[in-house]
């Protein structure tokens, strides 16, 4: 029978925060909704790996075999490297960091509460299409954020819609720093993380000596790619072997501005080095929108209908 | 000692960073120091690297509890930094010798001294205006000098990374000593690398720091020196002190040496990861480093907190 965690009880008080519910597990951690001492929402993410460490019943975490405890020390560094970069990023659109603390043998991170959802539900609630507007918007004040996450010299390595979170007024923020995982990937599989398939670039799979903003960048081409289609792009070790991806270009051809597409399909490519190599070649790619060509558009509606009938 | 202190070095378009930075304090002494490493591969790195860590333990090891004479301090180390990339090269037997530029501060007793090598820079300023700064060992400065170019047209220059005298290599270094300069409350003083100086001119740097408090300027700086360095800005690196109480600002941000107990010295060295280099080998935490893990990240969310 699978042994899960405990998630802490609500009520449960937690230094000067008091637990209210768990808002959501994962693979390397718990996230709760608490209240401070002013009553205010956080957001308290703890760290608790579920295939290294056990807590059946309280709240005291415990390791489950020796070799364990060393696994689950050395993930502790990692949670610090994602505790350590975020403290220093103070940006409208990436998570902020509130607090660090240690207890119950475990870590706990306290963010700043955000109120909205997950791009991903807002994909999969939506029944028409998303419209080029919001596209933009909120892709360019996300590439703000993580051209900040970058100049603090941090990958995120897990974008994609499931981590991008829209609060109410529409701003998006980064959230869920999967960087200090990678530092995992290496020696202990036991801490492999899990790549998300469509969002992870194939040097992810292949060769982590290649990684860099690049790589953040593919995760940014196929969340922008999911927004338009509703599903993830095919996983790039799949398309590596055998590329069944249709461009971006081909499928919305005259349902957004050939811009966006083309930047889509340029975030996707599979050879890192054909990608834009940092987020600022991509925002300025993006904030290059061609001018309407009013006057050209004959020509390009000729076009459209020739490419139409040659389908045809 | 009261002071507000700032660092940061970041890599701008660069795949590496070959900057660092640290300083480090005790009761009544601080050391400053900025490196900007060159050379193949992991050469920078390592220059930079070995660099700021020998200041840094040297000093420690010196300044009992201040430094005796510390121009000669500067210098020695120097020599000795440079030494110690001959050997290391030498014992890898490297074909090419890691190099790397070097400027260091020492402010002890009310008064600065400072040294550099190459062209990373020290600006010290006093109500705006600069009083004291270091003069780049580069060919372009050299052009300055013999009223070639003007100023101003340092940062263009095609040769402006032409340095003549580094720490490593082959020939000695030319190692510049400042005079022993009194410092006042308010002053300003400014360590930075190429990076920082070629795409934020002089007074603008001291326009900032004088409207703003410290650790206000000196990150919106580092943010617009990176983004006018553009996509293939170099790497960047800033240390910033205000002598004296901070006073432009109401949060607490000054730091106060006076309760430190003879002997302790803190350190910040920053510690800019490679986003490439995550393969570090993997060992267990102490309790010892998860404690100072902790308080780290929460002294930075403190440092960082708007
Ligand atoms: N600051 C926050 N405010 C509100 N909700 C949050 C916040 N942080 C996280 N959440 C919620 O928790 C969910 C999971 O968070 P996150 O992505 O950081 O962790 P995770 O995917 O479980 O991480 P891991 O893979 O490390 O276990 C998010 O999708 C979001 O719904
Ligand atoms: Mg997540």
């Amino acid at each position: 029978m699978p042994v899960t965690n405990q998630a802490l009880p609500g009520g449960y008080q937690l230094l000067n925060y008091r637990i209210d519910r768990q808002i959501s597990r994962g693979g390397f951690s718990i996230v709760y909704r608490a209240f401070d001492d002013t009553g205010s929402p956080v957001a308290i993410k703890e760290y608790l790996p579920s295939s290294l460490v056990l807590r059946t019943e309280g709240d005291v975490v415990r390791a489950s075999s020796a070799e364990n405890l060393t696994s689950f020390r050395y993930g502790m560094k990692c949670f610090f490297e994602e505790g350590r970069a975020l403290a220093k990023i103070n940006h409208p659109n990436v998570v902020r960091v509130l607090n660090f603390f240690r207890a119950n043998e475990t870590v706990y991170m306290v963010m700043r509460y955000e109120r909205g959802r997950t791009l991903q539900q807002q994909i999969q609630m939506r029944q028409d299409q998303m419209s080029e507007r919001f596209v933009r918007h909120v892709f360019m004040h996300l590439l703000n954020g993580l051209r900040e996450v970058h100049t603090h010299k941090l990958l995120h390595l897990d974008i994609k819609p499931a981590n991008i979170y829209l609060r109410t007024d529409g701003s998006p923020v980064l959230l869920d720093f999967g960087a200090a995982r990678q530092t995992l990937t290496n020696t202990r599989p036991k801490l492999a993380p899990m790549y998300t398939p469509g969002f992870a670039a194939p040097e992810q799979y292949r060769d982590p000596d290649r990684l860099g903003p690049w790589t953040d960048v593919y995760g940014v081409g196929a969340s922008m790619f999911a927004c338009l289609a509703a599903f993830a792009p095919q996983a790039a070790d799949a398309r590596v072997q055998e590329d069944h991806l249709v461009s971006a270009k081909k499928i919305w051809a005259g349902q957004y501005s050939d811009n966006l597409l083309e930047v889509v399909d340029w975030c996707l490519r599979l050879d890192p080095l054909e990608r834009p190599q940092s987020v600022f070649a991509l925002q300025k790619a993006i904030r290059d929108i061609p001018p309407k060509k009013r006057k050209l558009s004959i020509l390009g509606n000729i076009k459209r209908v020739l490419f139409s009938e040659i389908r045809a | 000692m009261r002071f507000t202190i700032f660092q940061e070095s970041r890599k701008g378009s660069r795949r590496i960073n070959q900057d660092r930075i640290a300083y480090t304090y005790g009761r009544d002494t601080l050391l400053m120091v900025v490196a900007d490493g060159m050379g193949g591969h992991a050469g920078g790195e390592i220059a930079a690297q070995i660099c700021v860590r020998l200041f840094v333990e040297r000093f420690q090891q010196e300044a009992k509890p201040i430094l005796r004479n510390p121009l000669k301090f500067l210098q020695d180390t120097m020599l000795r930094a440079h030494a110690a990339l001959g050997s290391y090269a030498n014992q890898f037997s490297m074909l090419e010798t890691p190099r790397t530029t070097c400027v260091a501060v020492v402010v002890q007793a009310g008064f600065a001294h400072w040294a550099h090598v190459g062209d990373s820079r020290f600006y010290l300023f006093r109500q705006g205006t600069l009083i004291g700064s270091t003069k780049d060992h580069s060919k372009v400065q050299y052009l300055v000098d013999q009223g070639i170019i003007g100023a101003h047209d340092v940062a263009q220059h095609p040769d402006r990374n032409k340095i003549f005298s580094c720490l490593g290599g082959l020939v000695d270094p030319v190692i510049d000593l400042s005079k022993r300069t009194p410092l006042r409350n308010g002053d300003v003083m400014v360590l930075c690398t190429d990076g920082l100086w070629s795409v934020l001119p002089q007074h603008e740097i001291a326009h900032w720091l004088t409207s703003q408090p410290v650790l206000k300027a000196a990150p919106a700086m580092m943010r617009e020196a990176e983004k006018r360095g553009g996509p293939d800005g170099d790497n960047l690196s800033l240390i910033c002190v205000r002598w004296g109480p901070e006073t432009l600002t109401d949060e607490p941000s000054t730091t106060i040496t006076e309760t430190m107990g003879l002997g302790e010295f803190e350190t910040q060295i920053d510690r800019t990861i490679t986003l490439t280099d995550r393969k570090g080998q993997q060992r267990d935490l102490t309790d010892d480093e998860i404690e100072r893990a902790i308080s780290e990240i929460q002294s930075t969310i403190q440092k960082y907190r708007k």
